[in-house]
This record gives structure tokens, C-alpha cells and sequence, in this order.
């Protein structure tokens, strides 16, 4: 016992000693923070993406007027173009369709 | 346990820590600083977790030092194998003063018991803990270096006196 009492009064002196040791700065933790750059990206490239995809899909509308153009041979064997308007391409009957069912 | 417990333990814990993690390193403070930050990140990151908060101080202490053993082992320092191996004394000149020198002379296993016994009042049975080592051999070590440290106080002392 007596010679633990010398390990203690070495040890106590260490400590001492120990007193005058610079003792580093707790580290503080840091909180992760969560990059919002790169969800709001995807996000907003996704939106885009479907936008796109909405557009392509839907069926172009007809335009209100069409101008039709056909070449028709005349009375006297000559060439001529008749230029007519419709509102719908479906309206329009080509002149020489009458070939094909009154023969 | 939530992380902010984790951390206030870890806080109220910290200068001893420091100081363990250096005693651990043969007193390098760089390493020891460096140890007890990974240690932290361990902790924090949950890879490491303590199941009983009466125990924090043991299981802080066995992680900061089986992470300074691994760090010795990927820089391929040889971590002495022998548990119960004994230098051949050297006659070398002790100051007595110089606490770090002599406690620096015992060999690793003894040099820890006999740190967190009596440096951090800490039981046989809790250094077993940190050494995850059986009592037995913790007593063991406990002994041998108890001896070994007198001896070389002794000697300090004696030459000491030799010199006045």
C-alpha cells in the first residue's frame, strides 16, 4: 500500500502537469444540410418532360381555312389551275373523284 | 439515445478523452487529436453505439483505442502481439519528472492498465473493458506494471539523489 501510495503521488503529478496541456476545441458536428439544388432540379426537369410529353401527344388541330389547289384539263384540252378555299381539308372532294364511282 | 445526448456526453467527456487518446498514442498530440476525431465520427455516425450511458466512459474509451490500433495498423506499425510481453530493461537515465518518459518504458497492455486505473480512476474490471480483455490478464497487466513503474521511480529517484 505504501508503495501505491508513490504510483499515486507520480500519478497526481501528471496530472499536474497535465493542467497546463492545451486541450483542442470540441468539435462541433455539422448538421448535414440537404442541397436543395439538386431535388429542385429533377424536379423541375420532370415538369418539363411532362409538359413536353402533353404537347406531343395532343392531335393538331385542322386550320380554320384551307386553300386547295388541282390542275384540271378544260374543255379544250388546255391546263388550268382552279384555286378554291374551304374551311375543313375533310369538306374538300377532289373534282376527278366522280372517275372512280359514275363510270 | 438522439444525437444531441450523444453529443452532450461526448462533451462532458472530452478532456479526458483528449487526454487518453494521447496516452494511447505514446503522447503524439497531432495523432491524438486526430484519433479522437475520427472516434467522434464513429460515434456520430452512428457505426459505434452505446447501449448503456452509465458506461460511456469505458465504451468511449475502448473505441478511441481500437481506433488508434487501427490506425497503427494501416500505417503498418507493428502492434506488440505478446500481451504479457516484457522489455528487457534497458539502463537508461529517468528523470523523475518525466512522467510521459516512464510511463512511456512500460509495455502497451500494462502501460493502459495502469493509466485508466490510476490516471483515470478507473476499476481492473472497466480497463478489461476498454482492453476487451478477460480480468484476469487485466490484473495481470495491472501488476506487472504497477512493478515495473515503481522500479523505474525508484531508479529516477535514486539517481536523483546520487546527483545531489
Amino acid at each position: 500500500m505504501k508503495n501505491d501510495e508513490m504510483l499515486h503521488s507520480f500519478f497526481s503529478e501528471m496530472k499536474k502537469q497535465d493542467q497546463q496541456l492545451e486541450i483542442p476545441e470540441f468539435p462541433e458536428a455539422k448538421v448535414k444540410a440537404i442541397n436543395w439544388w439538386l431535388p429542385s432540379g429533377i424536379a423541375a426537369s420532370f415538369l418539363v418532360g411532362c409538359f413536353w410529353f402533353f404537347q406531343l401527344s395532343q392531335a393538331p388541330e385542322a386550320p380554320a381555312e384551307v386553300i386547295i389547289i388541282s390542275l384540271e384539263q378544260g374543255e379544250n384540252n388546255e391546263q388550268q389551275i382552279i384555286i378554291e378555299e374551304k374551311a375543313f381539308i375533310d369538306t374538300w372532294e377532289s373534282t376527278t373523284s366522280s372517275l372512280l364511282t359514275d363510270f | 439515445m438522439n444525437r444531441t445526448e450523444l453529443e452532450h456526453i461526448l462533451k462532458q467527456l472530452h478532456r479526458d478523452a483528449y487526454i487518453w487518446a494521447r496516452q494511447c498514442c505514446q503522447f503524439d498530440d497531432e495523432l491524438a487529436k486526430d484519433m479522437l476525431q475520427q472516434s467522434y465520427l464513429k460515434i456520430l455516425e452512428g457505426k459505434a453505439k452505446l447501449k448503456d450511458p452509465k458506461k460511456a466512459k469505458t465504451w468511449l474509451f475502448s473505441i478511441i483505442r481500437y481506433t488508434i490500433i487501427d490506425e497503427y495498423r494501416k500505417a503498418g506499425k507493428v502492434v506488440p502481439l505478446e500481451e504479457s510481453y516484457d522489455p528487457i530493461d534497458t539502463i537508461e537515465e529517468v528523470d523523475s519528472t518525466d512522467y510521459e518518459g516512464m510511463i512511456k518504458k512500460l509495455p502497451e497492455m500494462q502501460r493502459e492498465v495502469i493509466m485508466a486505473v490510476f490516471y483515470h480512476q478507473m476499476t481492473i474490471a472497466e480497463s478489461a473493458e476498454i482492453l476487451q480483455i478477460n480480468v484476469g490478464t487485466a490484473r495481470t497487466h495491472y501488476e506487472r506494471g504497477k512493478k515495473k513503474l515503481k522500479e523505474l521511480i525508484q531508479k529516477s529517484q535514486l539517481i536523483e539523489q546520487n546527483e545531489k
